[in-house]
C-alpha cells in the first residue's frame, strides 16, 4: 500500500472530530429512524428528560418504542461496533498482519459451533434457546484457548505459529459445525444460518448489561496497548531489545480482544467485515500509529455499525437485511473510496 | 574495567551448537568486533549479549549484572541493538522511530517525558538527523536508514551497543560515515561497542580488538593489527590473504589461488 507523508496532528484532530460528529449522527439515526415516525426533537426531549432536563412529550407507545426497542439496539450496536473494530485493530497490530480480524484465533468458529449445538441439541432445532449466547461464548473462549495451547501456549511461540494454530482450530470447529448442521432439518439450519449472519434484532437492555462490562474493560485494555503495539511494529526481537515484554503484552491484548469479541458474538452473532475494515479505514485516514488507530476505531466502528444496522432494518422493512451483509456492502465501497483518495494524495 | 563479561558461554539451537564455550571480557569504552566466516556463530554470540538468545550454559554479565536475571526493560537500559536487518514500519516518522529507543524509560503506558524528548533531540543533533525528522522511515536511503537505526539505539542511552553487520548493503562512503559516527560515540561518550563485521579491513581500522570466531569457538583474540596478520585468519576462511599497509592502515586483500 503506498504511503504518503505521515499525517499531521492537525489532520488526526480533524478526523477525530469528524468521527465524533459521525458518532453523534449515528446515535440520532439509531433512535429516530424506524417504521414508526417520531420527531427527532421529541426524541431528544425524551433523552434530555432522562438526565433531568425538561420533560418528555412522547406517549407511552412511543416511549416504549424508543426506550425498549431502539435504544437497547442502538447501545448494543455501538458496543459491538466499538469492540469488533478495536479488537480487529489490536489483532492487526499484535500479529503485524493486515488481514487479521477479531475471528483470527477461532472465536467465530467456536461461537458458531456453540450456537449450533445450542439451537440443534438443546432447542431441538425448533427455537433459539436462551442458552445460545452462553454456549456461543463458551465455544468462542474454548476455541481461543485451544488455539493458544496448540500454538505453543502462545508465550513461547511466535505470532505466525499462533495464526496457523487459529486457522487449524477454525477449520476443525467449522467442519464439526457443518457436520452438526448436516444432521438437522431445514428449519433448524435456517435458524443457525440467521444466527451466523449476525443481527441486533433481539437486542435488549439485559443483553446490553451482559456485554457492557466485557466491552468496557477489554476496549480500555486494547486502547491502552496502542503504545506497546507501536513499538512492536518493529518486530519481536527488536521490540524486546527496546524493553517490551512482547510475550506478556501479546497474551494480555489477545486475551482482551478475544474475550470482548466472544462477549459481543454471543449477544449479536457473527458480524463480519467490521473488525477488518474499520481499522483499515482509520489507518488510511490517520496513519499507522496504533495510539491513533485504536481510539478512533472505537468511535468509528460504533458509528459504522449503527449506520449499517439502520440500513439493515429499514431498506426492506418490516423485514431486515442480515447485518453482516450490510457491513460488507457499505464498508467495501467506503474502503475503496478512501483508498483511491489516498492514492491520489500520494501521487 | 570489564563491562561485558562472557563466561564459558555455550548457545545451542536444538542439537546444533552455535556458540561453544566462549569467554571474553570487554573493557568499557572500547570497540570489540567479532569476525569470522559465515556460520561461525557471530550473530548468535552478539544476540546472546543483546539478551535475545538464552545461554544454554555459561553466562553474560553486563556491568556486573547477569543478563539472564534482568527483565526486558532493565536489559534495554544497559544494552541496545542495531540488528542486521532492521524492520522499518511504513508510516512512522524518523522522529517517532528514534523515540522508540526511550520506551524502556517512559514505559508502555506513558508518553515520553521532557527528558526523553531532550535525549532524542541530542541524538538527532549528534547524528545529523534533523532534516529527516518528519520523513516517513520507508523513504530513507540505505545509509540514512542505518543512521536512523543507530539513532534509536543511541537514544536508549545504554553503556553497551551491539551491532550485527551494521554496514551490510551500504556503499563505501556510507560505511565510513556510519563507522566514524560510532567511533565518535566511543571516544567522546565512553560507549562500548560489540559488533560483527565481514569487512576485515574496516573491522581492523575501527576496532580496538578483534575476536576471530570459527565453528562457535574463539580462534584468536587480540589487537586488530595482530589478528589480521595472524595465520589463523586465512586458515579459518580457507584462502590466501595478504595484509597491505596503506598509510599506516592495514588493508586485508584476498588473493586468488
Amino acid at each position: 500500500m503506498p504511503e504518503a507523508n505521515p499525517p499531521t496532528s492537525r489532520r488526526v484532530a480533524v478526523v477525530a472530530i469528524l468521527t465524533l460528529i459521525g458518532l453523534c449522527l449515528a446515535v440520532v439515526c439509531g433512535l429516530a429512524i424506524g417504521p414508526t415516525q417520531i420527531g427527532t426533537m421529541r426524541i431528544l426531549g425524551s433523552v434530555m428528560s432522562r438526565v433531568g432536563i425538561g420533560h418528555s412529550t412522547l406517549d407511552t407507545l412511543q416511549s416504549t418504542i424508543i426506550w425498549q426497542l431502539r435504544a437497547p439496539r442502538l447501545v448494543l450496536g455501538l458496543l459491538a461496533g466499538a469492540m469488533l473494530s478495536v479488537a480487529g485493530g489490536t489483532y492487526q497490530g499484535v500479529f503485524r498482519n493486515p488481514l487479521a480480524d477479531p475471528y483470527l484465533l477461532g472465536v467465530a468458529a467456536g461461537a458458531g459451533l456453540g450456537a449450533t449445538f445450542a439451537i440443534m441439541d438443546i432447542g431441538g432445532g425448533t427455537y433459539t434457546p436462551t442458552w445460545t449466547p452462553l454456549m456461543a461464548f463458551a465455544g468462542a473462549m474454548a476455541a481461543v484457548a485451544i488455539t493458544w495451547i496448540i500454538g505453543g501456549r502462545g508465550l513461547r511461540s511466535n505470532a505466525a505459529t499462533l495464526i496457523l494454530a487459529g486457522v487449524a482450530v477454525s477449520a476443525l470447529l467449522t467442519s464439526m459445525q457443518t457436520f452438526l448442521q448436516q444432521q438437522a432439518s431445514a428449519q433448524s439450519i435456517a435458524r443457525v444460518y440467521i444466527w451466523l449472519l449476525g443481527s441486533l434484532a433481539s437486542a435488549s437492555w439485559s443483553s446490553v448489561d451482559l456485554v457492557l462490562p466485557y466491552v468496557l474493560v477489554c476496549t480500555t485494555i486494547c486502547v491502552v496497548a496502542g503504545r506497546a503495539l507501536d513499538v512492536m511494529s518493529v518486530g519481536e526481537d527488536e521490540s524486546r531489545s527496546l524493553g517490551v515484554p512482547v510475550r506478556r503484552v501479546r497474551f494480555i491484548v489477545i486475551a482482551a480482544s478475544s474475550l470482548g469479541t466472544a462477549a459481543i458474538v454471543s449477544a449479536v452473532g457473527l458480524i463480519g467485515f467490521v473488525g477488518i475494515i474499520v481499522p483499515h479505514i482509520v489507518r488510511l485516514l490517520v496513519g499507522t500509529s496504533y495510539r491513533r488507530i485504536l481510539p478512533i476505531s472505537v468511535a468509528f466502528g460504533a458509528a459504522f455499525l449503527v449506520f449499517a444496522d439502520t440500513i439493515a432494518r429499514t431498506v426492506i422493512a418490516p423485514s431486515e437485511l442480515p447485518l453482516g451483509v450490510v457491513t460488507a456492502l457499505v464498508g467495501a465501497p467506503v474502503f475503496v473510496l478512501i483508498l483511491s483518495l489516498r492514492r491520489r494524495m500520494v501521487r | 574495567m570489564s563491562i561485558v563479561e562472557i563466561d564459558h558461554l555455550t548457545v545451542r539451537a536444538g542439537s546444533k551448537v552455535l556458540v561453544s564455550d566462549v569467554s571474553l571480557d570487554i573493557e568499557a569504552g572500547t570497540w570489540c568486533t567479532i569476525i569470522g566466516p559465515n556460520g561461525a556463530g557471530k550473530t548468535s554470540l552478539v544476540e546472546t549479549v543483546a539478551g535475545l538468545r538464552k545461554a544454554s550454559s555459561g553466562s553474560v554479565r553486563i556491568d556486573g549484572t547477569q543478563l539472564a536475571t534482568m527483565n526486558e526493560r532493565a536489559r534495554a537500559r544497559v544494552v541496545s541493538l542495531v540488528p542486521q536487518h532492521p524492520e522499518v514500519p511504513a508510516g512512522m516518522t524518523v522522529k517517532e522511530y528514534v523515540s522508540l529507543g526511550r520506551s524502556a524509560y517512559h514505559g508502555l503506558l506513558h508518553a515520553p517525558s521532557a527528558q526523553d524528548r531532550r535525549i532524542v533531540e541530542s541524538v538527532f543533533e549528534r547524528l545529523a538527523l534533523e532534516e529527516f525528522a518528519l520523513r516517513d522511515v520507508v523513504t530513507l536511503s540505505g545509509g540514512e536508514r542505518q543512521r536512523m537505526v543507530l539513532g534509536r539505539a543511541l537514544a536508549q542511552s545504554t553503556m553497551v551497543i551491539v551491532l550485527d553487520e551494521p554496514i551490510t548493503g551500504l556503499d563505501m562512503r556510507h560505511q565510513m560515515e556510519l563507522l566514524e559516527l560510532l567511533k565518535t560515540q566511543v571516544e567522546e561518550c565512553g560507549l562500548t561497542v560489540v559488533a560483527t563485521m565481514h569487512d576485515l579491513t574496516l573491522a581492523g581500522q575501527f576496532a580496538d580488538r578483534l575476536v576471530l570466531l570459527n565453528r562457535g569457538g574463539v580462534v584468536i583474540d587480540g589487537p586488530a593489527g595482530e589478528v589480521v596478520r595472524s595465520g589463523e585468519l586465512a586458515q579459518c576462511y580457507g584462502m590466501t590473504l595478504r595484509v597491505v599497509d596503506v598509510d599506516g592502515a592495514d588493508v586485508v586483500v584476498p588473493v586468488r589461488s
